[in-house]
């Protein structure tokens, strides 16, 4: 039922990119994530799952700090990558997420041109050293976001004209031009069509040669189809996690087989 | 009857109009309302409407036409008159008014019965010493023509009113009668109130364009005028303003022109950097305690008349750039009123202004677009001036061509700051003055009203009134341009 592009190109490094550790988050009194651990590993795609409100999201935006600009969050616990802890006094939240690249769940495209939109993180980190070299890396990251075929001719328009699924992959394109470590996705395919889909999850497995990708998805299938490794939650417990192969075929937990099989929603 | 009563039974009728056609309504389907096109409240309001609305329309019609009407017969009583005494018409009738409304209040305090308040002639007795006992002073004695056209006036008066209050009535009544009628079950009641309020809206908006038209009218006419008995090439392109009453002024705009320029020059030059800066604060990074207490406070000065502002720099801010620049300082100052002591406390009046609009506006920016900003790894103020700045500003243009119409508008600040001299010159430590404060000192004192000295008011404020709009235009313009490529 899933063709599992994972299990053709091998994947070797097991070593841990992201470690989390009881890790709890409050929205005043809601209480979003209880008590999560989690290793994520480098050089792999880890797929999200559970159903709307579980805090998917919330756990996401934890691991590049996001939260930090939600008056009301609170995250406690113990999140480190490549051993640093990253709520360390001393870790700077901007250089973080210059290092852990987001695409958010609601397309967010700056009011600036598309060029612009895409530019925007190479310019305020000086990747680029001139003109020449921002516009290819502009071009590289368009055709990584699959949309650079349908842009290609009007760079300068604004980027808020664009169609609710080309602004998704206008915002993956602007995360990948700043060329991240690890990649946090929130659902990128949810407004794409199943050609477009196809293109941003061979971004992700060719991320993957480089990149640590940890993407959030309602698809089974696409999980099935990307990802290594599957977490799935549940009203802000991580229930259960491990190898995709092994939740989709023999989950451990009744929950997680009641919620793929599609009993619980 | 009196002009209360007829609104009163206006009221009234329209009342029992609404009450019997939903009555009507009701019974029509024998009391089952699920059978009604509408809900029974929309029959009443149908017949309810259809009465008002024609009665009214009449009403304001005839308050607006009688008054013409009536004056227009009487002035060909007294036009011999004005004629042979070599006087005004307009003067005439003033007196004729006057003479009539005291026959009214003789009439009304008892001191006259009414038959006599009709019948009087200036031979009987003396009009005058009878009104004065009433209350009534008049200037001088009370000729015959001008009382017999005061008499003629009050009984035309009085015949319009009696005929108002029957045709208005006559109409409500047909109105209400021809509503009920057409009520029944069938009837689609609730599309026709909906038209109705359609109408009252649009009624509305017309008032508010009309009254603005009016005005503009008011001011193009007498601008007209203006330039019928003065060199319109003199007015705009004199460079002295030297108004004299006694006729031989010179009344060029130019200096006027720019001081009011050089002045909002100054302010916005204040206002605008403090403001927005006050305001990018408040809004990115302020804690809500003091955003609390901060944005409420740059209100309250928001409030403050523009005479207290005046005062400050008349007592304050003048006397202090004295001290510096004056005499004892550098010598560039002579007085403390100047262009820069206007400008200076006129840009810290719209300081708020600037600041509470365009925190407005910050905050109306997206959240999700700074955390795009934030995940792609930006510093907070790299997403403020490259994101939310940008996605702002259409909005922070219109608040500074806002606060732009305030400067080239304010008066009372320019009166006591600035001075009064109008001249041109690059020193911004000179008194100069402005539009707005010539238009006072024009029209304030004897001004006669038909010389060109008073006259030039009307032909400033169009100036100033094109300028304004020209601004307002603009900035249009510029939202509309940045909306294009931003939303
Ligand atoms: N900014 C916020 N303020 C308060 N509560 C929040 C906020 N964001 C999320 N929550 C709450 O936290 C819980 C988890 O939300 P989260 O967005 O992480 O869900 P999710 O798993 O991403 O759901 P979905 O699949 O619908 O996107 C929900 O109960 C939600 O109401
Ligand atoms: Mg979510």
């Amino acid at each position: 039922m899933y063709d599992n592009r994972a299990s053709e190109s091998a994947v070797t490094a097991d070593d841990i990119k992201i470690e989390a550790k009881r890790v709890n988050v409050h929205y005043g009194t809601t209480h979003a994530i209880k008590d999560v651990d989690v290793s994520i590993l480098d050089k792999t795609v880890t797929a999200f799952i559970g159903p709307s409100g579980c805090g998917k999201s919330t756990f996401l935006r934890c691991i590049n700090r996001m939260n930090d600009t939600i008056d009301v969050a609170r995250v406690t616990g113990d999140i480190r990558i490549d051993g640093e802890d990253i709520n360390d006094a001393r870790v700077d939240p901007v250089q973080l997420r210059a290092k852990v690249g987001m695409v958010f769940q609601k397309p967010n495209p700056f009011p600036k041109s598309i060029y612009d939109n895409v530019a925007y993180g190479p310019k305020i980190h000086g990747l680029a050293k001139n003109k020449g070299d921002l516009d290819d890396i502009v071009e590289r990251a368009l055709r990584r976001g699959a949309i650079w075929d349908e842009v290609k001719d009007r760079l300068h328009a604004p980027g808020t004209g664009l169609s609710g699924g080309q602004q998704q992959r206008l915002c993956i394109a602007r995360a990948v031009a700043t060329e991240p470590e690890v990649l946090l996705m929130d659902e990128p395919c949810s407004a794409l069509d199943p050609i477009a889909t196809g293109q941003v999850e061979e971004l992700i497995d060719e991320l993957r040669r480089d990149y640590s990708v940890v993407i959030v998805t309602h698809s089974m299938q696409q999980a099935a189809r990307v990802s290594q490794k599957t977490a799935f939650f549940h009203l802000g417990n991580l229930i259960e996690y491990g190898d995709t192969d092994e939740i989709f075929t023999n989950p451990k937990d009744p929950k997680t087989e009641s919620y793929i099989t599609g009993r619980i929603g | 009857m009196p002009f209360y009563w007829t609104l009163a039974i206006i009221a009234l009728l329209c009342a029992a109009g609404y009450v019997l056609g939903r009555r009507k309504a009701v019974a029509s389907v024998g009391g089952d309302k699920r059978r009604l096109h509408s809900l029974p409240n929309f029959y009443g309001m149908n017949v309810a409407l259809k009465g008002a609305v024609p009665a009214f329309g009449l009403l304001v019609f005839w308050l607006i036409a009688q008054p013409l009407f009536v004056e227009w017969r009487v002035s060909s009583i007294v036009s011999d008159l004005a004629v042979s005494e070599a006087r005004d018409l307009g003067l005439v009738m003033v007196d004729v008014r006057r003479v009539a409304d005291g026959l009214d209040t003789a009439v009304a305090t008892g001191t006259m019965t009414a038959s006599e308040a009709t019948d009087i002639a200036a031979g009987d007795g003396n009009v005058r010493e009878r009104l004065g006992a009433a209350g009534v002073a008049l200037g001088s004695e009370v000729s015959e023509p001008v009382l017999r056209a005061a008499q003629r006036y009050r009984a035309l008066s009085s015949t319009g009113d009696t005929l108002r209050s029957v045709a208005v009535l006559a109409v409500l009544l047909l109105g209400l009668g021809w509503a009920y009628r057409e009520t029944d079950g069938e009837f689609r009641a609730r599309n026709v109130v909906e038209q109705g309020v359609l109408a009252l809206l649009l009624g509305a908006a017309c008032i508010a364009i009309l009254t603005t038209l009016g005005i503009v009218l008011s001011l193009i006419f007498n601008t007209i005028e203006f330039f019928s008995i003065y060199p319109a090439s003199e007015f705009f392109f004199s460079t002295t303003w030297f108004p004299s009453f006694g006729g031989g002024s010179s009344l060029g705009i130019l200096p006027l022109l720019w001081g009011t320029l050089y002045i909002s020059l100054i302010a916005l030059a204040v206002a605008v950097p403090i403001g927005l800066m006050a305001a990018i604060y408040l809004s990115e990074y302020a804690s809500p305690r003091v955003r609390g207490i901060a944005k409420p406070a740059l209100e309250i000065l928001a409030g403050i008349p523009t005479i207290v502002y005046g005062l400050f720099a008349l007592l304050t801010v003048g006397p202090a750039l004295m001290v510096v620049f004056g005499d004892g300082g550098l010598g560039w100052m002579q007085a403390g009123t100047a262009v820069m002591t206007a400008g200076l406390v006129m840009g810290i009046m719209l300081i708020p202004f600037v600041s509470s609009l365009s925190d407005d506006i910050i905050n109306a920016v997206p959240q999700s677009m700074r955390d795009g900003s934030y995940g792609l790894g930006a510093t907070q103020s790299e997403t403020v001036r490259q994101v939310v700045l940008p996605a702002a500003l259409p909005g922070i243009v219109g608040a500074i061509l806002l606060a732009a119409s305030r400067a080239i508008g304010e008066t009372m600040i320019v009166v006591l700051g600035a001075g009064a001299a109008a001249r041109i010159s690059p020193n911004p430590f000179e008194a100069m003055t402005t539009v707005t404060a010539k238009i006072v000192s024009q029209l304030t004192g004897d001004a006669d009203f038909s010389s060109p000295e008073a006259l030039v008011a009307f032909a400033l404020g169009m100036t100033l009134f094109v300028l304004t709009l020209g601004l307002n235009v603009f900035a249009l313009y510029i939202v509309r341009k940045y909306r294009e490529q931003y939303e």
